[in-house]
């Protein structure tokens, strides 16, 4: 009888070390405070408006543009400028963060059930069945995501803006599933083929008992680092569909609206662009570090470990 | 009927990421001097056929290949640049030489000699072409929009257009042998060079009727094309001093000069660069602007100077800002809507919601007071029945939020209302939009944004009077650009106010009905002079301001650039471009 190779994988159940390692990741806990310093300043939009004395949909044409038209700068009025229509741009970030951080975690909270069902379904069951979750999956890849979103949003024009916030989210949920499908299921090939799982087996486990008592906590580490590996990914498609004017609706501000309403701008007025592309860049950096930092901690392979500064 | 709506529409869309598809056209100087003159813009004519190009940018390329029996030519000032004159005509037909009869009904035009087609041989232009031009304007393929204008003044026109509409659109033959074989009652070609016109009652702006380009002289080789077909935008005959050579659609055209055109049969056009080419498909004007400024193009198609370009542009040589007269933009309010239970039926509500907008904040928004000036009322500055009043004053032009509010209570709706506002995401639509959402929230009026593109805002979301009257709008802030400017009284209020016209496809979007305003409209219609028309007009439009029908916004004038290589750069208003006829290329 031939036993299967022994191979590294996922170890066992782990909390308190995976913690401890990832918190001498000095770059991974940076990027947590960056992202916890972002949350807050979500969080604390109305503040901002309260303190500030400018909502973020009221127009202020007579302190925030000149005679001609033209925003103003930082200062002590307006602390990060003006936009176009003398609207306060700190204020509108950090609206626009709520609208960014709630659709790319909710994106990739939605993204993940199917995706983790869909994956384990064809990795364990194999045959006919992967087969053909395999090619859907591949064709909704090769669907071109952008276009099909464009072609949704204006082809049913939503009523409300909350409604074109789901819409967003869902879309962009939609697309994330196949890519994660797929990765979960490469790992569950590799894990069914494993001692436990035929040990499971012959004790008269069912399939059903198998997959999620068996399998599904050995995926935890790929499922938290595809999640929030997820997350930025989802706020990058938000701010695309914001810019090309089909995601949220105006007055709504979006890190994508701003950036598109800001990029006619730039030459005459850097900060409409300078604010949202930075908060945009900080927050997706941030997540993908702290996606590798939760990586390195589950799973801390030396070959990995080696690989990062 | 005719819809003049020749918007200033931008169309961004996608815009900003689509760089760089535009102006790579090369060669600076052709061998025989002229140059190329190279036009960018984004999007392709709505029409190539005379008889119904009608946005400005279109109407513009038609002229330099299709003549008209009175034009405008090209100037600095406003009121050079928009007078009638003589073009394909001898001379303006006055009552003093014979031109116009004694009861005003009877036009008798003189044709000049020398104006000719590029066929081979190259042809004279008869009054014969003229009538078929005319007869073309409502053609069952693709009519003129502003159709209304003819058939509301020629006798017989109404009659003629009937059976034409009935015509089997896709065939070409059945097309000519109609217009062929029917005359038009007031429509004669007396011989060669004289066309005599009749009309149902006098009207002195005639002459402006027939400067549109749809009155354009149209040649039998026309007659076998369906009207603006593939075919027939292949096959173009110029009698003007340019020819399309080439013709990718959506992507370039190339004009070339028409070697049958003699400068002395033309007092309105040149012959300057030996080619002009139009590259499509460039739709961001801050990156035309760029390429205008750096000198990779020379001319703006269908796009302003952006807004937030002005300020650095002032003291540029090549900048203007060149007057206009429009309604650009005004808020019309939909009257039929049942929403909020039929509140903007409400002679109060409305006028209430004329105190709540910061129209000086949409002036400083679009680029200052040189770009727009505030609009107090219906008719702009230098349109026929402009009078300076302002019927709902607002200290500084920045509205009265707290006079709307309490107008709003006594009128019954403590609440507020409830407001649907479709509005175009292209251009400076979408901040003229929010600016104008702020105003009504002050005044505690929700007014929902609903994106709309500038195609559908104009022909399917304002024009169906059944969408109205289920209340899928309340307010909108199209704009409105006068078919010509001088003797206008025509384009503007009975385009937009006659309730009697209200319909699928009416410029009255909102419904507006008011008998009075009709009863004005007729006998300015009628009037025997300009200065008659003008008092009827004014009457008109201060029973309009009182009954709060729209809130006018702004009146726009048009920022133009052109490159450092353009020199004798002059304007032509109706067409919002310069002529690039006129051009010389250093």
């Amino acid at each position: 009888m031939n036993l299967p190779e022994p191979e590294s994988g996922p170890a066992p159940a782990r909390g308190r070390p995976a913690w401890r390692r990832f918190r001498r990741d000095g770059q991974s806990v940076a990027a947590l405070a960056v992202l916890a310093l972002v949350t807050a300043f979500a969080l604390m939009a109305p503040v901002w408006a309260a303190w500030t004395g400018h909502p973020y949909d009221a127009t202020f044409p007579r302190e925030g543009l000149d005679a001609g038209g033209r925003p103003v700068g930082p200062g002590a009025e307006f602390w990060l400028g003006a936009d176009q229509l003398g609207r306060d741009v700190l204020v509108r970030a950090a609206y626009g963060a709520r609208v960014s951080l709630a659709v790319g975690v909710a994106a990739a909270a939605l993204a993940t059930l199917p995706g983790v069902a869909v994956g384990l379904l064809a990795g364990y069951a194999g045959g006919a069945v992967d087969t053909v979750i395999t090619r859907l999956l591949d064709i909704t890849l090769a669907l071109p995501a952008l276009l099909v979103a464009i072609t949704l949003a204006t082809t049913f024009p939503v009523t409300s803006a909350t409604a074109g916030l789901v819409m967003t989210v869902l879309v962009i949920a939609f697309f994330s599933v196949a890519g994660f499908g797929r990765v979960i299921r490469g790992q569950v090939i590799a894990l069914r083929e494993r001692e436990f799982v035929a040990a499971a087996r012959a004790l008269g486990a069912g399939h059903l008992r198998i997959m999620a008592v068996e399998l599904l906590p050995n995926l935890t580490a790929q499922i938290t680092v595809l999640a929030s590996l997820l997350v930025p990914t989802a706020i990058v498609a938000e701010a695309t569909l914001s810019f090309l004017g089909v995601g949220v609706r105006p007055p709504t501000p979006s890190w994508g609206s701003m950036l598109g309403e800001g990029g006619e701008v730039f030459r005459t007025a850097w900060w409409l662009l300078a604010v949202p592309a930075a908060l945009l860049l900080l927050t997706t950096l941030s997540f993908n570090l702290v996606g590798d930092g939760v990586r390195d901690a589950l799973d801390p392979r030396p070959d990995r470990a080696a690989g990062r500064g | 009927m005719a819809a003049g709506r020749r918007g200033t529409a931008a169309v961004a869309g996608l815009g900003t990421l689509v760089l760089g598809l535009a102006a790579c056209g090369g060669g600076t100087r052709d061998g025989d001097g002229g140059g190329t003159l190279r036009v960018v813009g984004a999007s392709d004519v709505d029409h190539l056929d005379p008889a119904s190009a009608y946005t400005p940018w279109s109407a513009g390329l038609v002229r330099q290949f299709a003549r008209t029996l009175f034009g405008v030519r090209a100037a600095d000032t406003f009121a050079e640049a928009v007078e009638a004159r003589p073009d394909v005509a001898a001379e303006l037909p006055t009552t003093r030489n014979g031109g116009v009869s004694a009861d005003g009904r009877t036009y008798t035009i003189r044709l000049r000699p020398g104006v000719r087609w590029n066929t081979r041989p190259p042809r004279e232009v008869t009054a014969a072409d003229f009538v078929r031009g005319l007869k073309r304007v409502c053609n069952p393929a693709q009519p003129a929009g502003a159709r209304g204008y003819y058939t509301g003044t020629i006798v017989g026109m109404d009659a003629f257009c009937r059976g034409f509409g009935a015509v089997d659109a896709g065939n070409a033959a059945a097309i000519a042998r109609y217009q062929n074989e029917h005359e038009v009652e007031g429509l004669r070609a007396r011989d060669a060079r004289t066309l005599e016109i009749r009309l149902k009652r006098p009207a002195q702006d005639f002459v402006e009727i027939l400067a549109m380009g749809f009155a354009a002289a149209a040649p039998a080789e026309y007659d076998r094309y369906v009207p603006d077909s593939a075919e027939f935008r292949a096959n173009t005959v110029s009698n003007g001093p340019y020819q399309i050579t080439s013709y990718t659609p959506g992507k370039r055209y190339v004009l070339e000069r028409n070697p049958a055109w003699r400068q002395e049969s033309d007092p309105l056009r040149g012959q300057g660069p030996a080619r002009i080419q139009i590259t499509l498909g460039q739709d961001s004007p801050e990156v035309v602007q760029r390429q205008l400024e750096e000198g990779t193009a020379d001319l703006a198609w269908d796009q302003t100077v952006p807004a937030a370009r002005i300020p650095a542009l002032r003291s540029h040589p090549n900048f203007k800002i060149m007057q206009g007269s429009s309604l650009d933009p005004y808020l019309v309010f939909n009257t039929l809507s049942p929403n909020n239970g039929g509140a903007l039926g409400r002679r109060e509500v409305r006028r209430a919601i004329a105190y709540a907008i910061d129209k000086a904040a949409l002036v400083r928004l679009s680029g200052g007071p040189d770009v727009g000036e505030v609009l107090h009322q219906a008719i702009p500055p230098r349109s026929t029945g402009h009078e300076p009043f302002d019927p709902y004053p607002t200290p500084g032009d920045a509205g009265d939020p707290d006079r709307c509010w309490r107008m709003l209570v006594a009128a019954g709706y403590p609440n507020g209302l409830k407001l649907r506002f479709p509005y175009r995401t292209s251009g400076d639509h979408a901040r003229i939009a929010q600016s104008l959402r702020a105003d009504l929230k002050e005044c505690g009026i929700d007014a929902e944004l609903v994106a709309d593109s500038a195609g559908t805002f104009y022909n399917t979301t304002l024009v169906t009077p059944a969408d109205a009257r289920a209340g899928r709008w309340d307010v909108a802030a199209p704009d409105w650009h006068p078919d010509w400017y001088g003797d206008n009284g025509r384009t503007i209020v009975p385009q937009l106010f006659d309730g009697r016209l209200y319909g699928p496809n009416s410029a009255n979007f909102g419904g507006y009905d008011n008998d009075e305003v009709n009863r004005l409209i007729d006998r300015a219609l009628a009037a025997g002079n300009e200065d008659e028309a003008r008092r009827l007009w004014a009457r008109a439009d201060r029973l309009i301001m009182a009954d709060a029908a729209i809130v006018p916004l702004m009146s726009r004038n048009q920022p133009v650039f052109h490159s450092s290589r353009v020199r004798d750069a002059r304007y032509l208003p109706h067409f919002q471009t310069y002529d690039v006829s006129l051009v010389r290329l250093a």
